[in-house]
């Protein structure tokens, strides 16, 4: 068994302030079909992230990397094992309950931005402000992404880039408890993916929310605070950046 | 390979492949419907006519001598030539409650059916020529009393009591719609037509030796207007009251009406339903096209040529219009065969089978399949001009112009802009959104709207104009002292006399044969009304004409019309149109009783007699006016509502049903749809929202606001559309025995709208159960 990347005080492990984590997984398995045909995304895996960390998640496809995503994130819900943030358990929750927990807590940003084609990059970031407990001006999102010039434009007079930090700003906007990202410069270049990376960066700074951020591009690992390396549906290896470096001094 | 994708597609989009297919099928029932009970109840027509030698021209005369008829033959453009006698009878009827009136005519003594309007018969035999006391009887009253052959009737022949033996039980050409004074509702129980040999009938009425009716047909290429004007020239010493074609003989134009209303139907609402089967196909398959191009795009680059990919959505499209005319065709056949049916009661014809033409499904199908291809012919267009490598690409995200709402864009949030902006950004689609829903309504309403007219002409007819509720006929004009006579008898309230003439009115073109009616200046029996319904005074000079028999004639108030007297000396007098009244069943025209007597150059003389009656004593005094020797008819508005019920309640409630049920149909096909190709384009921006924390009541929301502005939009415009057909349908009617008022009443319009509602709120709950089960995971990964 490869579990001493698994093991609670490892993993717990974190800026050393000795609060308690925010995330918390025990033993968190997700299963598809029965038998000999079980295909395993995740095998009793723990974790703890920290209030305000910043989490890379690497991995190849199939790694499992997204499905943790999804249960942190209340999109999904594991077989066995359970998940919580603070107080809140995300392994019994009810739709409603999961749907709260995503309005009130978290901000999503997707690979293909999904932003509404028929609202401009203000309304599309005061959608979510309207149903936010304690959002920010949309417009301060926007500048906090960079694009205080692009308010009033719909997403498709926006490049991939801009569109994708109209994403974050959305994403933002609600000053999320947690920012979650998946695969965020997946559809994009290098320069443009670096400005996403800054934006979220940011935020992760400036709103203070706990980040995790999937990927398969491990130039990425460099900013964050933690790296999980994930395979088999398991955290094979933790680093532990000493230094976070700045999304523009990322090489790859 | 391509077909196995199409049963796929098909399969995939079930409910959206069925509710269009009802769509089309409910178009293609109309059109089966209605073409195949026209093409039966014309046929039959035809047949019928054909075989019995009915008329093209008859004329009533006061009494002419028999070798007239040599005379008539001899007109030019005359075929063949008959004369009779007839006259109006009182029949003694055990069992009915009010008196039974009925017509006696003539037939050759000889033993042998009559040149023209020959009968049918259905049972016995025709007289025998020495008997004169036998009589075939017409099938209606015969039908609706269990007549047959044998049973005995006690006749009230000009005040004469003489009994009769049914000898034969037969349909005729003249009388395939029957009914009393042009009433538009047959009464098979208080009216009936008998034929007897000529010398009988002859006897009783003073006629031997001459005739009083004469019917003609004419010579190939003769002209049907100067026929008459020879005819009406040679009947004019004998008391000739007018000429007319098959146009005015009651039965043959009541036919004609039902089959003319068939043929609007024909037209009108296949295209209702084709147009909007149409339009969804266009945007299901456009959807189905744009969300496959990346497919379309891959077939094309191994090679399949475009047209084999165009028609595998043609077939889709095939399928579908196949599957609706398999419905249609079903339902329609069924329904024509129903509609045949509530005929019959109608229209009475030795044979009157339903009959599929066989080419009829075809031509519905083909109609279907043609509207419906240029429904899809721009989503069909856009697959054989897809460039390969473009198409390979994803669709670029639709370009939402102008970016402000205006006034609207400060004040609503963003939630509300998503809805707003998709009405907005497809203009043309919005707009047959909104009317398809919009065409829902008048269905509806058009189904509904029979109760409110008939209670409308109800209360006009028989409660405001016709205050009455006996009417009694006389053999033969009296002197007004009958009306009072009549007042004192034990169980009349009141007594009105009134003078009916026959009369020809002419105003420039038009002319029309019409009865007179003379009403004293202070009737309360018979209240005309104008379009307010308010009473109109009768005339002291003048004529007062219902609007409708003014249309007709092209005249309005203060133009002269031409009277023509077709009673005693047939004095032709003009008078002004003093009044417009309004009225329901055939043409009203009225004058002052003493203006119309001077111009009959008569004494105080009254034809008929209004009753309000005690309904106490009503037993009796029927019982009293079937035995007295003036009275030729009686006829008693009680009976006569309730006919009217009987008839009537029961074809309202089948169309109300049909037109309810096929508005149910537009409103869900239209809904639907939109709403399923709304969560296709936009699952994926709904999964994400929800992804970002909106409830599915929220995006339920979002989705479906736009639908709901839509419907919101459509039923006003549905409803005034409602209105708008109506008057259209009603107006094109160009029905003279009856007028249908284009009356809707609120109850009506909320009950259309509530129907539609109901229907659109269905449906979106349909899609809304969808909306839950939304995959939201699938919404992070890539669209489509």
């Amino acid at each position: 068994m490869i579990m001493a990347a698994n093991a609670a005080p490892l993993a717990g492990a974190s800026r050393g302030t000795g609060a308690p984590p925010v995330f918390v997984a025990r033993g968190l398995t997700k299963s598809y079909g029965s038998g000999d045909a079980t295909v395993y995304a995740l095998r009793d895996l723990d974790l703890e992230i920290q209030q305000g960390e910043f989490v890379v998640l690497l991995g190849p496809s199939g790694s499992g990397k997204s499905t943790l995503l999804n249960i942190l994130g209340g999109l999904d819900v594991p077989s066995a094992g359970r998940a919580a943030w603070r107080d809140h358990e995300l392994t019994g929750a009810d739709e409603a309950a999961l749907t709260a927990y995503r309005r009130d807590h978290v901000g999503f940003v997707f690979q293909f931005y999904n932003l509404i084609p028929s609202l401009t990059a203000r309304e599309n970031v005061e959608l979510v402000a309207e149903i936010a407990r304690n959002p920010m001006p949309p417009e301060e999102a926007l500048a906090l992404v960079g694009l205080s010039h692009r308010l009033d434009h719909f997403p498709a007079q926006l490049s991939g880039g801009e569109q994708q930090r109209v994403a974050v700003a959305r994403a933002i906007v609600k000053r999320p408890d947690a920012l979650l990202c998946d695969e965020p410069t997946g559809a994009l270049d290098v320069e443009t993916g670096k400005l996403v990376l800054s934006a979220i960066a940011r935020a992760n700074r400036e709103v203070g929310a706990t980040t995790i951020i999937i990927t398969h591009n491990a130039a990425i690992a460099g900013m964050a605070d933690r790296v999980l390396r994930m395979g088999g549906g398991r955290i094979v290896s933790i680093e532990r950046n000493p230094h976070r470096l700045a999304p523009e001094d990322l090489v790859w | 390979m391509l077909d196995r994708k199409l049963l796929r597609d098909l399969w995939s989009l079930r409910g959206q492949v069925m509710t269009i297919a009802m769509l089309i099928g409910a178009g293609v029932a109309v059109l089966v419907m209605s073409v195949s009970s026209f093409l039966a109840l014309r046929g039959a027509q035809q047949a019928f006519y054909a075989e019995s030698h009915f008329a093209e021209i008859s004329a009533e005369v006061k009494r002419a001598p028999r070798p007239l008829l040599a005379r008539i033959a001899e007109l030019p453009g005359i075929a063949t030539v008959e004369g009779r006698v007839s006259g109006d009878v009182r029949v003694d009827w055990p069992g009915a409650e009010v008196p039974v009136a009925g017509r006696i005519l003539s037939l050759p003594g000889s033993g042998d059916q009559p040149a023209l309007n020959r009968l049918r018969l259905l049972a016995g035999h025709l007289p025998e020529p020495t008997r004169q006391n036998e009589a075939v009887m017409h099938a209606a009253f015969a039908e609706a009393w269990r007549v047959r052959p044998g049973d005995g009737i006690a006749l009230i022949l000009n005040g004469r009591r003489e009994a009769f033996r049914i000898v034969g039980i037969a349909h005729s050409p003249e009388f395939v719609f029957t009914s009393r004074q042009g009433s538009p509702l047959p009464d098979d129980r208080g009216f009936v037509v008998l034929w007897a040999n000529e010398e009988g009938v002859a006897r009783a009425f003073d006629m031997q030796g001459a005739f009083n009716e004469v019917l003609l047909t004419l010579a190939p290429g003769a002209s049907e207007a100067a026929v008459t004007a020879e005819l009406d020239r040679l009947l004019l010493p004998w008391g000739g009251r007018g000429a007319y074609g098959r146009r005015d003989q009651p039965s043959h134009r009541f036919l004609e009406d039902e089959l003319a209303e068939q043929r609007i139907l024909a037209v009108t609402v296949p295209v209702v339903f084709f147009g909007i089967a149409a339009f969804l196909l266009n945007i299901v398959l456009g959807r189905m096209v744009e969300a496959q191009r990346e497919q379309i795009a891959a077939l094309k680059a191994l090679g399949y040529p475009a047209f084999p990919i165009a028609a595998h959505y043609a077939k889709f499209v095939a399928v579908i219009c196949l599957l609706g005319s398999l419905l249609g065709v079903t339902a329609g056949a069924w329904m024509g065969a129903g509609m045949l049916n509530n005929y019959r009661p109608f229209f009475r014809f030795p044979e009157m089978p339903y009959l599929l033409p066989v080419w009829l499904p075809f031509l519905a199908a083909a109609t279907s399949f043609a509207v419906a291809l240029l429904g899809v012919y721009a989503a069909l267009r856009r697959i054989l001009q897809l460039p390969t490598a473009e198409a390979l690409r994803p669709a670029r995200p639709v370009a939402f112009g102008g970016r402000s709402l205006g006034f609207l864009g400060s004040r609503l949030g963003a939630a509300r802009k998503i809805p707003l902006r998709g009405l907005l950004g497809r203009p043309l689609r919005t707009f047959f959104t909104v009317f398809g829903i919009a065409m829902a309504l008048p269905m509806v309403v058009l189904g509904l709207f029979w109760w409110d007219a008939m209670d409308s002409m109800v209360d006009l007819q028989f409660d405001r104009i016709e205050r009455g509720d006996a009417f009694v006929a006389l053999t033969d004009p009296r002197h007004a002292r009958a009306v009072r006579e009549l007042a004192r008898l034990p169980g009349v309230l009141a007594a009105e006399g009134q003078r009916i003439v026959p009369v020809r009115l002419r105003a420039a073109q038009q002319s029309r044969l019409l009865a007179l009616t003379g009403l004293p200046s202070n009737a309360e029996l018979r209240v005309p009304r104008d379009a307010a319904f308010r009473p109109v005074p009768i005339p002291q000079d003048g004529i007062a004409l219902s609007r409708r028999l003014a249309e007709t004639l092209g005249v309005r108030e203060g133009d002269i019309v031409q009277v023509e007297m077709l009673e005693g000396a047939r004095h032709e007098q003009d008078l002004p149109v003093a009044a417009l009244v309004e009225d329901v069943i055939g043409f009203t025209a009225l004058v002052e009783i003493g203006a119309l007597n001077r111009l009959m150059r008569e004494d105080d003389l009254v034809s008929h007699i209004a009753l309000r009656i005690d309904p106490l004593e009503a037993g009796a005094l029927w019982q009293y006016l079937a035995e007295r020797p003036r009275v030729a008819a009686t006829n008693v508005k009680a009976v006569w509502l309730r006919a009217f019920d009987e008839v009537i309640a029961g074809l309202v409630l089948t169309s109300a049903v049909t037109l309810t049920g096929f508005g149910i149909i537009i409103a869900v096909g239209v809904v639907y749809n939109s709403a399923r190709v709304a969560l296709q384009e936009r699952g994926w921006e709904m999964a994400s929202l929800r992804v970002l924390g909106f409830t599915r009541q929220e995006v339920g929301r979002i989705l479906l606001a736009e639908l709901a502005v839509a419907v919101f939009l459509a039923v006003p415009i549905g409803l005034f559309l409602a209105q708008w057909i109506l008057g259209l349908i009603l107006g094109a009617r160009d029905n003279e025995s009856f007028d249908v008022p284009a009356v809707i009443s609120s109850g009506t319009f909320a009950a259309a709208a509530l129907v539609v509602l109901g229907a659109a709120f269905a449906s979106a709950v349909l899609v809304r159960r969808r909306i839950d089960r939304l995959d939201l995971v699938a919404a992070l990964k890539a669209r489509d």
